[in-house]
């Protein structure tokens, strides 16, 4: 109660207090667009690199070595045998010599079994080196594979980047500057707002005669406001000259000429559009 | 309490004032810019009416009703025509073509596709023809020039022709070149060659020098006084300057061997020549009296061909110092460093400036045919004008929109004509049957 009647008589506090809940109130109104504003912007990038694939070249260097030496094995044993057989025959030749004899058998058999399990050993290793030789194949196979799959992506991206050249061809001797927008609007139709610039942009380019603009690089800009109808409300307004007074008067014919200029029938979308700046430089180097 | 809290109020109210301030500008940003880089070579179209004509008889009989209507409008229509800027719209399916500024029925015009629409009224009293005349803005509905000229009735090519220079400045900013004068040699058989000036459309020709031995590579001093010229009468080529208002002339380079290519330095005192005293053509500087001679360089190769830049600094001229003929320039000083100019083609010659300095005019040899070409020299590129194939000595009209040049077909006698600095438009000159050869221009003069 106390409060109400000091403030009943304090006109000052009333109207501070007034002003701060209005400001407060704005500020909170302000926060919200700010943050309405601030969306995030949509990136387009798309890296088209595929997982690069498994090296397994040192492998195979390592068993090409080993097959390598199995071969030179091979005939060493079949000498070996040979020698057996003659040291057999020397055997019934020297019956007396029955110790000889023990220890040629001894021999035969040690020897015999070294050599049977060297065999084995050798055809185990040739197993060994067959299915490595097969994982080889597979493993080549599948490279192959690979590079084939990278190859139709690399087309892929150089179709990709022919479209996009066509496209810039389309669009060659007029860039539109919409990084300065993007984050404005960001979320709404850019695609289709591009679109109509890029149509604007192409009907006033037929129409710019550069010849009466000398030949140094001059630029020069105009100011245009729009009607629904693609109709100019009022005169081009220069807002940058050429210094040339017939190439500043040949834009504006080039403007004036390419009414009604592409507008879209949306509403919301053509208030984006209402006013322009047109940025001209007839003499830049297109080629 | 209340104190603090008036001084806290104090401060978030800034705080909002600024960050306010900030939103505000950052709205800003969003009108749409759309930028439109380069652009093209077209022409403007322009309707050019015939001008009405009235006859005011002063108890004489009258002319020739319409005597200078069609004939007016053919010279300026042919005049902007010739420059390559302009197209002349056909003006015959309009009902009523209004002889002024007043009552145009701009809705006709635009239909027409016209930018700009030229009207008039001729008025003859007795020997004397008035022009009043209007160029109108099609788009911006608005008078941009209106004019009355007069004059005898002999003038009536003189005052179209003006009335084209002043249509032409307005609208492209350069000055009109539809009042100068240029030169050509006739060869009316072997022995018998004549030095003509005449209007710029060949028109109005009077021949200042006769000569039973050929006379080349004529040229008009930039103050339009003075015509330097080559003859043969000497039994070998000598350089004589004739004074155009007097007639007289001046023997100015009879040295050893042959003296040709005369080229007047931007002032008009002096002349750069080629002379091959020490065996091969080599450039040399001289005054325009025939004194103070002196040689430019010394180089084995030949150096032939000499032209001034604009500011009388440089000469370009060309050279076979590479094998082929190509361009090069050097400090009239002949001191420093020769650079080459031209690097397209297989050979190129015959240079000579615009007047700006910025256009490089000079022949160019392509698949055997010789044909007119234009290097721009602040982005070099380079654009052909004519299809060639026997095209020589081109030279460029005083304002640099077009170039005036020899060609010649197939089994057929030398001519002359022009050709628009875009190429859009070249047109013959006709000056005669016979043998039409070195052709130059002169200057734009005040009267």
């Amino acid at each position: 109660m106390k409060i109400i009647l000091k403030l009943q008589d304090n006109y000052d506090l009333q109207a501070n207090l007034f002003s701060f809940v209005i400001h407060f109130g704005l500020f909170i109104f302000m926060l919200a667009s700010i943050q309405w504003q601030m969306k995030d912007v949509y990136y387009s990038e798309v890296e088209l690199w595929d997982a690069m694939p498994m090296q397994v070249k040192a492998q195979p260097v390592a068993n090409k070595k080993k097959s390598a030496d199995i071969k030179k094995l091979t005939p060493k044993a079949i000498e070996k045998q040979k020698q057996l057989k003659i040291n057999e025959d020397a055997e019934i030749k020297l019956k007396k010599k029955r110790k000889a004899e023990k220890k040629a058998k001894i021999k035969k058999i040690q020897k015999q079994a070294l050599k049977q399990e060297k065999i084995e050993q050798l055809q185990k290793k040739l197993l060994e080196q067959e299915k490595i030789e097969q994982l080889q194949k597979k493993l080549l196979e599948q490279e192959k594979l690979e590079e084939i799959q990278k190859k139709l992506l690399e087309q892929e991206k150089i179709d990709k980047l022919k479209e996009s050249i066509l496209d810039q061809d389309v669009k060659k001797n007029a860039r539109i500057a919409v990084e300065a927008d993007q984050e404005l609007f960001a979320g709404s139709n850019t695609g289709e707002l591009n679109k109509f610039k890029a149509m604007i942009q192409q009907k006033i380019y037929q129409n710019v005669n550069k010849q009466l603009c000398g030949l140094d690089l001059v630029e020069l800009e105009f100011e245009i406001q729009l009607m629904p109808t693609g109709e100019l409300l009022g005169e081009p307004k220069l807002t940058q000259s050429s210094k040339i007074e017939s190439c500043d008067q040949a834009l504006e014919r080039a403007i004036l000429q390419s009414q009604p200029l592409p507008v879209p029938k949306d509403a919301k979308l053509f208030s984006k559009l209402k006013i322009l700046t047109l940025k001209f430089s007839p003499n830049a180097y297109t080629e | 309490m209340i104190f603090n809290m008036k001084i806290m109020l104090n401060y978030i109210h800034r705080f909002i004032f600024f960050v306010t301030l900030i939103t505000l500008s950052l709205s800003s940003n969003s009108i749409e810019v759309i930028e439109i880089l380069g652009g093209k070579a077209s022409q403007i179209p322009i309707a050019i009416t015939p001008f009405n004509e009235e006859i005011r008889t002063m108890g004489e009989v009258p002319d020739k009703k319409n005597a200078f209507r069609e004939k007016m409008h053919e010279v300026i229509a042919n005049d902007l025509e010739r420059s390559g800027l302009f197209t002349s719209l056909d003006t015959s399916g309009i009902s009523t073509i209004p002889d002024s500024d007043i009552l145009i029925n701009f809705s006709n015009w635009s239909a027409l596709q016209a930018q700009f629409l030229v009207v008039g009224k001729i008025i003859t009293i007795q020997n004397r023809l008035i022009t009043r005349w209007s160029l109108i803005d099609i788009y911006k509905e608005k008078t941009v020039l209106s004019m009355e000229f007069s004059g005898s009735k002999k003038q009536y090519r003189g005052i179209a022709h003006k009335i084209s220079d002043l249509i032409y400045k307005k609208l492209t900013g350069s000055p009109g070149v539809f009042h100068t004068r240029i030169t050509f040699v006739k060869k009316k058989s072997q022995k018998n060659y004549s030095l003509y000036v005449a209007d710029y459309d060949g028109f109005n020709q009077r021949a200042i020098v006769n000569s039973s031995q050929p006379i080349l590579s004529a040229r008009w001093s930039p103050d339009g006084k003075k015509i330097a010229y080559v003859s043969f009468e000497k039994k070998k080529p000598v350089i004589y300057v004739q004074d155009l208002t007097t007639g007289k002339r001046v023997l100015v380079a009879n040295f050893k061997g042959n003296n040709s290519a005369p080229a007047w330095s931007p002032d008009s005192k002096k002349l750069a020549i080629v002379l091959t005293y020490s065996a091969n053509s080599q450039i040399y500087i001289i005054n325009s009296d025939g004194s103070g001679i002196k040689q430019l360089m010394r180089t084995r190769s030949i150096n032939t061909e000499p032209a001034w830049s604009p500011d009388g600094k440089e000469i370009f001229f060309s050279s076979d110092r590479g094998g082929n003929p190509q361009i090069y320039k050097v400090n009239v000083d002949g001191v420093s460093d020769v650079n080459r100019v031209t690097f397209e083609g297989k050979s190129n010659l015959s240079p000579s400036l615009s007047p700006d300095g910025k256009l490089l005019l000079f022949l160019t040899q392509d698949n055997g045919k010789f044909r007119v070409a234009v290097q721009n020299l602040l982005s070099n590129q380079v654009l052909k004008l004519t299809k060639g194939p026997h095209d020589e000595s081109p030279v460029f009209s005083p304002n640099g929109h077009m170039v005036l040049f020899t060609y010649k077909d197939y089994g057929k006698t030398t001519k002359i004509g022009t050709v628009s600095i875009n190429g859009l438009k070249v047109t013959p000159l006709r000056v005669g049957s016979e043998a039409i050869q070195e052709s130059s221009w002169g200057p734009i003069t005040s009267n």
